[in-house]
């Protein structure tokens, strides 16, 4: 029998509907004839005694769920997510880096130093990419740290922000959409589809307004309904990233597809998997057959 | 061969550049998608000077300016020389940028990681034979005494904290987690202990005795990092890793200095 961890932190079993996705994830295990065990980050000594390693907290190559993964590699056990995959895209810089290395399209992008913060330097960015800007600190996720700005007085105020966490910062042309679809890839195969709906409150999937957050809606699509080309795409940015498991999230107006961002450690307890009821026995199947 | 080649980046002075995709990339993507970050106006200079399309500062400037960075080319690779190396900091993506360009660089962008997240950075060195702190994670309870150290996106490996009773552990314990938000490194620290440090230049240690002078060198070999300081918990005359961090140039001593600055020298025209 062998042994699968499923790494965790306190925020993560804080939240009813990821608690409920891991207990789904600790059945399919179970009905596949494996033994589960939940990892905290003070067990963290027992990942050597697994077989393989899942990690199910939010991913940080500054935090414990780094050290989880490093642990598994030193130790020879298959992980999910792998040490790169959360160094790459824990940080944007490095994930869009890669991602225009492989011809990934993207909106316009650039990298902006704290050196290069001038006003001359901005308008040439407005001029370049058009108004209004999205601004990315590197670690976002879940859109935080992500901002829309209209002018060069309000790309300040906000790049000085973020740039009190980062030495770079990312600058990017606005998309506009509806919704972002997420295609999830594990190892280079197409693994579920999923669309995000924006609220029309803002631009983003998940916001404060007015000190409340507001949560995208989370629509699984079947597999013959989603456009071809974006789940090509979806599959070739995965690939530039690595072989684990990530969730691609494109934009495609007017069938020019582009990826927003690509996602080590995707979201998997809002329903994104409804129509495609064996997520976790291949995520599992892989684990163990690497 | 010695190929020495001298880059500062000083402070202000602009910033590394991440690679630009192939043209025939470019040309593939979809219409009003791709542009790329390396179109942006050229960084200014306090030493515009250039050899062969590199920077090179002016033989007078001062070398090892306060968060000075340095790139020099040796044997082939590149060696960027910062007094630190934090994640999303210049030197992390001078070191991507030259990784992204396909060129060997010292250390690598993992490295640093791996070097500054302190039970990765023990977890190496003890597989490669260096004794270190016996290290655990917790969250809120901890045996004493011990050494804290935070472990999150905002803490640095430069900032440890020696707990000796209940009273000041929960205090310490409640600040390096933010109350309680994160999860911390703890690890042993005996009785009749002390922490010490020695500062490590291109793997050289100088002035350390035998035993840390190997330490620093293996360590170089592991991360290379030119310049970190080692911290050490000293118990009677075992010495026991307990992490690497950053040094400010302006706490080298002048020996240190002097090997670094030789290191950092032009000594052959490129």
């Amino acid at each position: 029998m062998s042994r699968l961890g499923i790494f965790v932190d306190r925020r993560t079993l804080a939240n009813a509907e990821q608690l409920t996705a891991l207990i789904r994830c600790r059945d399919t295990a179970e009905e596949m004839g494996h033994a589960v065990d939940f990892i905290f980050p003070v067990d963290i000594q027992k990942i050597r005694k697994t077989d393989a390693l899942f990690i199910r907290a939010r991913t940080d190559p500054m935090n414990v769920t780094y050290v989880a993964a490093k642990m598994a590699q030193f130790n020879g056990i298959p992980v999910i997510d792998d040490p790169m995959s959360i160094q790459v895209c824990g940080d944007k810089v490095n994930m869009y880096s890669r991602l225009l290395r492989k011809g990934i399209a993207l909106p316009k992008t650039a990298f902006l130093s704290k050196n290069d913060l001038t006003v001359e330097h901005v308008a040439t960015l407005f001029d370049r990419m058009g108004s209004p800007l999205v601004l990315k600190e590197p670690s976002t996720s879940f859109s935080l740290r992500v901002e829309r700005v209209q002018s060069v007085a309000e790309f300040f105020r906000v790049a000085r922000r973020f740039i009190r966490l980062s030495d770079w910062i990312i600058v990017q042309q606005f998309v506009e959409s509806r919704y972002d679809w997420r295609i999830g890839v594990l190892d280079g195969q197409f693994l579920y589809a999923c669309k995000y709906t924006i609220p029309t409150v803002t631009f983003k999937i998940q916001a404060s307004v007015n000190g409340h957050i507001v949560y995208c809606g989370v629509d699984s699509i079947p597999r013959a309904e989603v456009p071809p080309h974006v789940v090509r795409l979806g599959i070739k940015a995965a690939n530039a990233i690595g072989h684990g498991l990530y969730g691609v999230d494109i934009k495609n107006n007017n069938g020019d597809a582009c990826v927003i961002e690509v996602n080590d450690n995707p979201s998997l307890e809002s329903g994104e998997d409804q129509c495609y009821p064996d997520v976790y026995r291949k995520i599992i199947n892989h684990l163990f057959t690497k | 061969m010695n190929e020495n080649l001298l880059k500062e980046t000083p402070k202000k002075a602009g910033r590394a550049r991440l690679p630009a995709p192939a043209a025939g990339d470019t040309g593939r993507l979809p219409a009003g998608t791709t542009d790329i970050p390396d179109n942006l106006p050229a960084p200014s200079s306090a030493h515009p000077r250039k050899r062969n399309g590199v920077k090179v500062p002016d033989r007078n400037a001062p070398l090892l300016s306060r968060d000075g960075l340095y790139i020099i080319r040796r044997n082939g690779e590149y060696h960027v020389v910062a007094e630190s190396y934090f994640y999303k900091t210049e030197p992390y993506y001078a070191i991507l940028s030259l990784e992204y360009e396909g060129k060997p660089v010292r250390p690598s962008s993992s490295a640093v990681l791996d070097a500054y997240v302190i039970p990765i950075c023990l977890e190496q060195a003890k597989a490669a034979g260096i004794p270190v702190c016996e290290w655990g994670i917790s969250q809120a309870y901890v045996p004493l005494p011990a050494v804290l150290y935070g472990l999150n996106y905002f803490a640095s490996n430069a900032e440890y904290e020696i707990v000796t009773d209940n009273e000041s552990a929960k205090e310490t314990i409640r600040h390096i987690t933010n109350n309680g938000k994160y999860p911390f490194c703890f690890q042993k620290f005996p009785e009749n202990s002390e922490i010490c440090s020695c500062t490590a230049v291109f793997g050289t240690a100088v002035g350390a005795c035998s035993r840390v002078a190997s330490y620093a060198e293996a360590l170089y070999k592991i991360f290379s990092i030119p310049l970190m300081r080692m911290v050490f918990v000293r118990t009677g005359d075992s010495y026991a890793l307990s992490s690497l961090s950053p040094v400010r140039y302006s706490e080298l001593t002048e020996e240190e200095r002097g090997l670094l600055s030789a290191n950092l020298a032009p000594q052959e025209s490129p």
